[in-house]
């Protein structure tokens, strides 16, 4: 029985997960069909064992089932103990799924993750990729689709004077503008991310995040840019803030090169967006 | 009543869960169905009898696999009941996450489109595995293992010799498929919910970036590669990409050891490995894999292969 109860409590929490569309906060929706599926399978199994337990009943070991195969279940959960302790950990995540909110990583994970500024030198190697802040699709495609992507994107995107960040363009149209940052000067930019203070900064810079996923939150990592106030501002980090500017370069110490940053002339704090993660698109 | 960070140790925790189930799931179901549909006899006749081949034949059994590390566990212990020998389950369970198209594949898109890595990768993974077969066989008599396993099933019965009267319909097997998937879900479902919670609390409180600093020659950089690929408890399937992430910093001899090491041994499989081979065993294991794999990502860093 209690078997049947952690099936159903499984199945029931990617059910809940996918009806609450929550499911976005834990994984890239990309891969949301093998959880979606989970719902079934698990739910079947959890079918099977409540109709064994009725034709059964609380009979452990079926005889007929034993005689005719090799019989090797429950081998180590034979002592009580062993059994309240294999129910109680796989009972632990389906509590803390399901009444548990569900939280957004913020900078204590930047922070944890190793936002190490320092090592990031890509003086010998000018393919480096520097994935903290640049994101790098180049990952996806064949090296030449993706140049000619990159130009695609880089012309759509710098066509305009204007280039708004939004979730559905974030991470290739920051790509364009890593890739290209002489093509984005003087645009108008707007962004919004979290609040990040890193090394180095003067008092009216800070860097705009937001965490990019890839498979599951385990894997995020974070993306954007550095932004530049007229004057000296005290956000905490974590703040999310929606500003808009000119891009222009600043060398970056701690990279030991030049980076894009963003010259905000209008700016104001917002609430945490509803999906505040950028997923990777292929 | 739960801090923030405790909030993001459960999340973390709660999306790695919601990553691996489905693999589990298609790990207990394979493993079932071997139990039901594959006889002792056959993979006796099929298996090489002397030890190389058996290991040979253990990788290339397990490049057949799109299987990640956690999937891969009961598989195998399935197949050493099966009295597939130890040395050639071990080679299957070490290539199986590596050596498959899915991870390959993934290896390719993250490192943009090079075969570089992918070969790196698939070459160390595939002589570690193999190395690693040897050297268990070597080290651990076949019989004392299997009397391990064995005795963990208090009440095996083998009937298989004396078949009973009634034919065995295909209705029984499925219900006996069932069966032992439902079982192995929960044996080996406990270690996933274990390993998660510590993988998610070493992401959340251990700064990754204290490590890093350390790795500035090639020695520590391949160990410090390891040690984090063991910690991240990454799926096979995404590592790469993370790895990708970490070519600024370091040369392919690291990459190379973080993508093979972490695909093999790493928190969540570990403690599933403890599930179903002795202590003894299983830290041998480990030091093999370790060895082998530090030894092959410094001579891809030392530009010998």
């Amino acid at each position: 029985m209690i078997r049947f109860l952690i099936l159903f409590g499984f199945a029931y929490l990617f059910l809940h997960l996918h009806l609450t569309g929550d499911i976005s906060k834990y994984i890239n929706m990309r891969y949301g069909y093998l959880s979606f599926l989970m719902i079934f399978i698990i739910g079947f199994m959890a079918v099977y064992q409540l109709v064994k337990w009725n034709m059964e009943g609380s009979k452990q070991h079926h005889t007929s089932e034993k005689a005719l195969f090799g019989h090797d279940h429950s081998h180590e959960n034979n002592t009580w103990w062993k059994k309240t302790v294999t129910y109680v950990l796989v009972i632990f995540p389906i509590l803390t799924g399901l009444f548990l909110p569900v939280a957004t990583l913020d900078s204590n994970i930047v922070r944890a993750k190793g936002f190490h500024f320092a090592e990031i030198d890509n003086d010998k190697d000018q393919y480096a990729n520097h994935q903290i802040l640049k994101p790098d699709t180049s990952q996806y495609y064949e090296s030449s689709t993706y140049k000619k992507m990159l130009r695609q994107d880089m012309e759509k995107y710098s066509q305009l004077n204007q280039l708004d960040l939004n979730d559905d363009n974030y991470l290739r149209a920051l790509e364009a503008i890593y890739n290209y940052p002489g093509n984005f000067t003087n645009k108008h930019i707007s962004i919004m991310g979290f609040v990040y203070h890193g090394d180095a900064l003067q008092k009216n810079q800070l860097f705009l995040f937001r965490f990019g996923i890839i498979h599951c939150i385990a894997d995020a990592g974070v993306f954007g840019l550095m932004v530049q106030f007229p004057h000296a501002v005290t956000y905490k980090d974590d703040t999310w803030i929606r500003a808009q500017g000119t891009l222009s370069e600043t060398y970056y110490s701690p990279f030991k090169q030049t980076i894009p940053v963003l010259k905000v002339n209008a700016w104001h704090q917002v609430q945490k967006p509803k999906s505040p993660y950028a997923y990777r698109k292929y | 009543m739960f801090t923030d960070s405790f909030l993001q140790l459960n999340t973390i925790f709660i999306s790695i869960i919601i990553e691996a189930v489905p693999f589990i799931i298609i790990g207990v179901f394979i493993s079932a169905i071997i139990q039901m549909f594959v006889s002792e006899a056959l993979l006796a006749r099929i298996i090489p009898k002397n030890r190389f081949g058996s290991v040979v034949f253990g990788t290339c059994m397990g490049s057949l696999f799109p299987a990640c590390e956690c999937g891969i566990v009961p598989i195998t212990e399935r197949l050493v009941r099966k009295k597939v020998p130890l040395q050639a389950a071990i080679a299957f369970m070490l290539a199986g996450p590596i050596i498959n198209p899915v991870v390959l594949f993934a290896t390719y898109i993250a490192f943009g489109s090079s075969w570089q890595m992918v070969f790196y990768r698939a070459g160390l993974a595939f002589a570690v595995s193999i190395a690693v077969g040897l050297l268990v066989s070597y080290l651990f008599p076949e019989d004392q293992l299997r009397d391990y396993v064995d005795k963990k099933v208090s009440h095996y019965h083998h009937h298989e010799a004396n078949q009973p009267a009634r034919r065995i319909t295909f209705f029984d097997r499925f219900k006996g498929t069932m069966d032992h998937a439902v079982d192995e879900f929960f044996s080996v479902g406990k270690y996933l919910v274990f390993g998660a919670l510590i993988a998610a609390a070493m992401q959340t409180y251990i700064k990754q970036s204290v490590l890093l600093s350390f790795a500035n020659t090639p020695v520590t950089a391949i160990l410090i590669m390891m040690v984090l690929a063991f910690i991240m408890s990454l799926c096979s399937e995404a590592d790469a990409f993370v790895a990708s992430s970490f070519r600024s910093m370091f040369p392919p001899g690291p990459l190379t050891a973080f993508l093979v090491f972490g695909a093999m041994v790493d928190i969540k499989n570990l403690i599933m490995m403890l599930s179903t081979f002795k202590k003894k065993f299983v830290a041998a294991l480990i030091g093999c894999i370790f060895v082998c794999v530090f030894v092959g990502a410094l001579l891809i860093s030392g530009g010998w292969l």
